[in-house]
Formats: structure tokens, C-alpha cells, sequence
């Protein structure tokens, strides 16, 4: 079977612009995994992540080379139409993705345009409202919620057109620590009841280590770097690409400097104080 | 701002007015609209008036309405003063500055008493374009977002030292400019960014949209219809051909 997503040579630029954005980029993720993207700002991670909806090229214009396949079709052979009911875009800010002025209704946007029978729609947006624990916020306007409620009526929308592939763009950088944990809690939930496969961007890695099977990490609209957050965030590279590793890793390297820790490879709170404890046994 | 916000801004209610089809809301808000123009004298214009009064009793929204026809009659006021002075007719102009303020209150009833959501339905019920439907809904939607937003970028500027309530007026509209030029670019940004989303879920995929809810007139919405229209006929029958009133 074909990965979930195959990028192949990808290259492209934005009109008028002096270089690509993303350059011969190759990528391949298999169904049912969540892969983290990182890189400094305007390194072309949200650029990536368009050519992975259809947003490129279907909406944008500019040179495109190379070939995305989401589930072994084409993207710039398939039209918006088919790619909405295959990939969810989760964009950073809710705030501009609710259109609606019920959540209901915004949570069926979707579904509506593509033209689902109404007691089908009726179902799905039933369904999303639940897997997102916010049936109680069906009536609400959008100015009655909070910034992770309106995250939440978002994803619902998102989820209600049943994409096997999920992309959120920084989706935890306008929530507090709390509904920012909540969010990654759900995106390993959905991946592991609906095997839902998610390519993320993110900079608060230690919130995302714990769940995360890969990071990617970009630079200059290129991939420097691909592995386990394990292997990468323990590696020499990371810092030179700015990648920012969870405090607890740098806590770790240092107590292994001073002999105090094993060279292990921690990620978590609970790596560490469980190796701690192990020690003084 | 203020008078708008009060007078046509939706405020949800639970009211037995509030549950009517919206359409049926707008045939009686039209019904009102036409009575006031139809009217000859003051005391009909005041038999009227009272059937609003009625309906915002019925809606629970009297006090908004009272506090609408405060803020309208000072423009009728002004509408009173020119008529007398160019018609000296003191029953034709106050006929004028009532009517003015009946007109306001029968358009405010539609929109205190209808959400956006009704409105897109009564839009999609005149066969509107799809994207006419809406730009209107996402319009309605984004208001409290921007005047959040103008709140937000007027403190900002306050705190760096903009002062807006001071000088003359041309100095104050000079001092909105550092307000409005935030504004603007946040929506541009906005509306980038919803156009992303918007084409990320499908929007204008297929020509004939389906919709999650459907709006269907009960028993009661075709009764209160009929009782709205019969009520507006006599009305017109009796003043115009039993009642003797001569045109102001
Ligand atoms: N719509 C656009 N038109 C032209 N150039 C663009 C457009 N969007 C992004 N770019 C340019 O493409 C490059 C990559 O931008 P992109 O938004 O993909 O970066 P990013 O990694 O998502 O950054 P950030 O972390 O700040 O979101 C940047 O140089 C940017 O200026
Ligand atoms: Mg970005």
C-alpha cells in the first residue's frame, strides 16, 4: 500500500519571489503516524503544508515542480473538492477558520459545500461536536467562546469531513499551556481510535515528543533533518537549526556532563525521575 | 454606534415572537412598514403604533424598542421643525415625525427579533447568490471581532501616547489615522486568511450547496401569518373607507 503521504522533489515559489519557498523536498509518511514539522520562521513550513491540501496550487499560483500524492492520488490532479474530504488544514488562528455565527452550522460548512444529504450531515456533525466534547456549545455564537473553544469548534469542522490526514499549522501558539496539552492529548486519542494521520508544526516540542513518531525538521525551504525526536533532539544538529529542546533533555544533558545522569536519551518528566530514582536504589 | 447596536443589533430572546419563522417576522415588520406609510391621520398612525408596541410585548424587547423611539424622536425633532416651517400644518408635520419614528421601530422589531442565522434562511428563501448569502453572514459574524479588535488597537495606541479625545475635530479625525491603519491591515490579514480556510473546506465545490438546517413554517407561523395579513386588511379597509378622515 502506498504511504499516507509521499513527497517527491518538491520545489516551489511564490510569484515575484527571489527564491523557492520549498525546495527539492521529499517526504514520506505512513498512514496512522504523527509527524512533527520544525524550523525557524520563514523556513517554509506553512508554504509545505498548502502543497499538501491543494492550497498550492490550486489557489496560489507560482512554479511548481515535483509531485504530492496524499493516499496515492495527486494533488494537482485532484480539485478542492475531492482534497477537503481527504485532508483537514487546521490553521493557526481559529478565529479566521469560523465562518458561521452558530457552531453547529460552522461545523457543517464543510459538509454543506460538498453537498452531504442533510440527515447524513445531521449524523457527522453530531459526531464531531461529540469526539471534541463540545455538544454543549452547538447553539453558541462564535464571540461566546474561549480562544480553546474556538480551537476545538475548528478541529470539529475539520473532522466532521472525515480527512484521513490532518494538518495543523502552530496549532497550540494562542493557548495556554493547559488547553495546549489538551489538544495534543486529542491528537493521539484521534489517532489511535480513527488511525487518523497527522502532520503538525510546532515549536513547543516538549509538549509534542511524547506522542510524536518523527520530527522533520526544514531550513531554508529544505530538509536538514529526520528521525525520532529521540535521535534528533540528542543529536549535534538540532541547536543549529534552532530547534528548541524540551527543558527536560537539557536538564538531562547536563546532569549527564556532571556524571549524575546516564547518557540515556530522556524526553519527558517522567523519563527523567524515573531514571532518578533507578540511580538511588 | 450606540443607537444602531440597540436599536438593530440581534440579541437572542426566547420570546414566542423569537420562535416565528423569520419570514413570518418579515412579513409583519413589512406589514407595520406599509401601515405607517399608508396612514392619513395622526390617530391612525397611533392605532399603528400601538400594534408595535404590542408585537415588542410580545417579543420582550419593549424596553429596547422605548429606547429606540427615544433616540429616533430626537431626529424627528428636527424633521417636525422643517415641516412646520415649510408647510405650516402642525397635523402634517407631526404626522411626518411620527411616521419617521414608527418606520424606525417596524425595522428594528425584524432585526432585534431575528439572528443572523434567520436572516441567511429569509436571503436563501429570495433565491440570493450564494456568495452574496454569504459575505453578509460572515460580515454579521466578524463585527464583535473588529470592534474587539478597534478596542484592542485604540488602547494600544493610547498607551504609546495617542491622545483621541482631545483638539478640534479635524485634529481627532487626523488622530484616527494611527487607529485605522492597524485596522485595515489586520483585515486584510483576516481576510487572507479566511479565504484559505473557506477554499480548504470546499467551499463553491458543487453548485447546489446542501444545508445542515431547514426552516419550516409550523401551523402557528401560517395562522400568525394570515391573522397579520387579515389585521392589515381591515385595518386598511376601515381607515380608508369607513372611518372619515380628510388627507392632511
Ligand atoms: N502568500 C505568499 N506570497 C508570497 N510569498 C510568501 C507567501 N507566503 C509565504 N511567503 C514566503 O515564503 C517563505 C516561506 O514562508 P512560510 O510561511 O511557508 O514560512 P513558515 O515556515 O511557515 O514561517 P512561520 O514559522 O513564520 O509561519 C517566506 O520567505 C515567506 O515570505
Ligand atoms: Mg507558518
Amino acid at each position: 500500500m502506498a504511504d499516507m503521504l509521499e513527497i517527491d522533489r518538491l520545489s516551489f515559489r511564490y510569484p515575484e519571489a527571489p527564491r523557492e519557498a520549498v525546495s527539492g523536498f521529499d517526504l514520506r509518511i505512513p498512514q496512522g503516524e504523527i509527524v512533527v514539522l520544525a524550523g525557524p520562521s520563514g523556513c517554509g513550513k506553512s508554504t509545505l503544508l498548502r502543497t499538501v491540501n491543494g492550497l498550492i496550487p490550486h489557489m496560489y499560483s507560482g512554479d511548481y515542480a515535483g509531485d504530492v500524492r496524499v493516499g496515492g492520488a495527486s494533488v494537482k490532479g485532484s480539485d478542492m473538492r475531492d482534497l477537503s474530504q481527504k485532508v483537514g488544514f487546521l490553521f493557526q488562528n481559529p478565529e479566521n477558520q469560523i465562518f458561521m455565527f452558530t457552531v453547529e452550522r460552522d461545523v457543517a460548512f464543510g459538509l454543506e459545500n460538498i453537498g452531504v444529504p442533510r440527515d447524513e450531515m445531521r449524523e457527522r456533525v453530531d459526531e464531531a461536536l461529540r469526539l471534541l466534547g463540545i455538544s454543549d456549545l452547538a447553539q453558541r455564537a462564535p464571540h461566546e467562546l474561549s480562544d480553546g473553544q474556538k480551537q476545538r469548534v475548528a478541529l470539529a469542522g475539520v473532522l466532521a469531513m472525515k480527512p484521513s490526514l490532518v494538518i495543523l499549522d502552530e496549532p497550540t501558539s494562542l493557548l495556554d499551556p493547559m488547553t495546549a496539552g489538551d489538544l495534543v492529548a486529542l491528537v493521539a486519542k484521534l489517532r489511535k481510535d480513527l488511525g487518523t494521520t497527522f502532520v503538525v508544526v510546532e515549536h513547543r516540542l516538549d509538549l509534542l515528543v511524547k506522542v510524536a513518531d518523527r520530527l522533520v525538521v526544514m531550513s531554508e525551504g529544505k530538509k536538514v533533518l529526520e528521525g525520532t525526536p529521540r535521535d534528533i533532539l540528542f543529536g549535534d544538529d538540532a541547536e543549529r537549526y534552532g530547534v528548541a529542546t524540551p527543558a527536560v533533555t537539557q536538564l538531562q544533558k547536563m546532569l549527564a556532563r556532571r556524571g549524575l545522569a546516564t547518557t540515556g536519551t530522556l524526553l519527558t518528566p517522567g523519563e527523567l525521575a524515573a531514571e532518578l530514582k533507578g540511580r538511588n536504589r | 454606534m450606540m443607537w444602531l447596536s440597540g436599536g438593530f443589533v440581534f440579541r437572542r430572546g426566547d420570546s414566542p415572537y423569537h420562535r416565528l419563522d423569520p419570514r413570518v417576522k418579515l412579513l409583519i415588520s413589512a406589514l407595520m412598514f406599509v401601515s405607517t406609510l399608508l396612514v392619513r391621520s395622526f390617530y391612525e398612525l397611533l392605532a399603528v403604533i400601538a400594534v408595535m408596541v404590542a408585537v415588542a410585548a410580545v417579543a420582550t424587547v419593549l424596553k429596547r424598542v422605548g429606547r429606540t423611539m427615544v433616540l429616533t424622536a430626537t431626529f424627528s425633532a428636527f424633521i417636525f421643525v422643517i415641516n412646520i416651517v415649510f408647510t405650516r400644518n402642525l397635523e402634517s408635520s407631526v404626522l411626518y415625525a411620527v411616521r419617521f419614528v414608527a418606520i424606525v421601530v417596524s425595522t428594528s422589531l425584524f432585526f432585534i427579533t431575528t439572528s443572523p442565522d434567520e436572516l441567511e434562511q429569509v436571503m436563501k428563501t429570495f433565491r440570493l447568490p450564494r456568495d452574496v448569502v454569504f459575505a453578509f453572514v460572515t460580515a454579521v459574524r466578524f463585527i464583535p471581532v473588529m470592534m474587539l479588535d478597534t478596542i484592542q488597537i485604540m488602547d494600544a495606541q493610547k498607551s504609546r501616547g495617542l491622545e483621541l479625545e482631545k483638539g478640534n475635530i479635524f485634529r481627532r479625525v487626523r488622530n484616527m489615522i494611527p487607529v485605522l491603519i492597524p485596522l485595515v491591515v489586520n483585515s486584510v490579514v483576516r481576510s487572507g486568511e479566511l479565504a484559505e480556510a473557506m477554499e480548504s473546506r470546499a467551499y463553491g465545490a458543487v453548485p447546489r450547496p446542501t444545508s445542515l438546517v431547514q426552516y419550516k413554517s409550523s401551523v402557528t407561523d401560517k395562522v400568525v401569518a394570515l391573522a397579520a395579513l387579515a389585521l392589515f386588511i381591515a385595518g386598511a379597509y376601515s381607515f380608508y373607507y369607513i372611518l372619515p378622515v380628510q388627507l392632511p
